[in-house]
């Protein structure tokens, strides 16, 4: 018991004895002077925070810049956009396109006598554009009658038998005649009833 | 910030641009102790030595916040006992200072004696190395004479009774599988 013991003893007293290296000191603060440079040479870890949070700023704004851009190329596909100066003419002018595109506009505008000078050729996108702009607009279909509205109708329109007549036209050209005829008639004898 | 200035090595804080820490003097007064510490774990002197550089490399690195740190002495114990131990697993038994039992052994001696003496060394460090892993650190620590129970305690993150029953149980076991 006693060997054992003496041998833990013996054993710990080596291990709280033992000697340091020579020179580790110098050693540990040459490293540690040469890592501190390293660091002051490098830039500090900030400046690479930043640069990534600016990166990814600058990657999400051309996301959704290019996003935008593709989502309004997709819509200008029907509604391109123009510049103004494509559409600052002076007079009427017509495009061999447009010309084409709307014939029925092209012949009204020939038969006038003002002449006709074409500018610009008009790129495919903005005669479609103007061809929109100029198409006619269609008001919106009526809508379906309410129940009041069918039920005043139904109080209107008896089915009178004159009034039915009267939507026959050749009932109410007749007669129109024949009221024509008698107001005629009626001139006629009046005007001979002066003279005598 | 860092400057060198007749031969000591200062740390500035760069909020308050005064000098914190002298790590010269740090060096001087506790890389001998804590070589000890990272040695008595790992039981190879470049190993040691390269954890101790290691340990002083990263109190450059906290250098801002060690105003707030109350026990130096223990806080650089424990950093470096952590950092010994997490060498010690990735390093191969091997890898072990295999001359370190006869280094232990006094050199004073003749040397058939020295040679029995580094057999029952290696011996004891074997039995050592098989004791419980809480035992084992325990025993380790207590063998750097300038720690106290109180100081084993915070490094180790126990209470000192717990550190007390400990390095009981680990001499007692210790002493029964030498005697066995």
């Amino acid at each position: 018991m006693i060997n054992s013991e003496q041998a833990i003893e013996k054993v710990m007293a080596r291990l709280r004895e033992i000697e340091a290296p020579l020179g580790m000191e110098r050693r540990i603060l040459t490293a540690v002077e040469e890592r501190t440079a390293a660091r002051t040479v490098a830039p500090p870890r900030w400046v690479w925070r930043a640069a990534l949070a600016g990166t990814i700023v600058a990657c999400s704004f051309i996301a959704i810049t290019a996003i935008y851009r593709y989502g309004l190329l997709s819509t200008q596909t029907h509604y391109p956009a123009v510049s103004a100066d494509s559409l600052s003419v002076k007079g009427p002018v017509i495009s061999a396109q447009k010309t084409s595109l709307l014939p029925t506009e092209s012949i009204a505008q020939t038969r006038t006598a003002a002449p006709i000078r074409i500018v610009r050729q008009i790129s495919t996108a903005n005669a479609v554009l103007l061809r929109e702009m100029r198409a006619p607009s269609y008001p919106a279909p009526t809508a379906p009658l309410t129940n009041e509205e069918k039920l005043l109708l139904r109080a209107v329109h008896t089915g009178d038998p004159q009034v039915m007549a009267l939507l026959n036209p050749e009932v109410r050209a007749r007669q129109e005649a024949e009221s024509e005829a008698e107001f005629l008639k009626f001139v006629d004898s009046s005007t001979e009833e002066v003279r005598e | 910030m860092a400057s060198v200035t007749g031969g000591s090595l200062v740390l500035f804080s760069t909020e308050r641009a005064q000098p914190e820490v002298d790590l010269a003097s740090l060096v001087k007064t506790y890389s001998r102790l804590l070589f000890r510490v990272a040695y008595s774990v790992l039981r190879n002197r470049s190993e040691a030595e390269d954890v101790v550089q290691d340990l002083f490399v990263r109190v450059i690195e906290r250098r801002q916040s060690l105003h707030a740190i109350n026990d130096m002495r223990v806080w650089l114990i424990r950093i470096v006992w952590n950092l010994a131990l997490d060498r010690r697993r990735r390093i191969r038994p091997e890898q072990l200072d295999e001359s370190s039992e006869e280094s232990l052994a006094a050199n004073t001696m003749p040397a058939d004696e020295r040679m029995s003496e580094a057999h029952r060394m290696n011996a004891v460090l074997r039995e050592m190395e098989r004791l419980p892993k809480k035992e084992r650190h325990v025993l380790l620590l207590s063998a750097i004479e300038e720690l106290s129970t109180e100081e084993m305690a915070e490094v180790l993150g126990r209470s000192e009774s717990a550190v007390r029953a400990l390095l009981f149980r680990a001499r007692t076991r210790l002493r029964k599988r030498l005697e066995g």
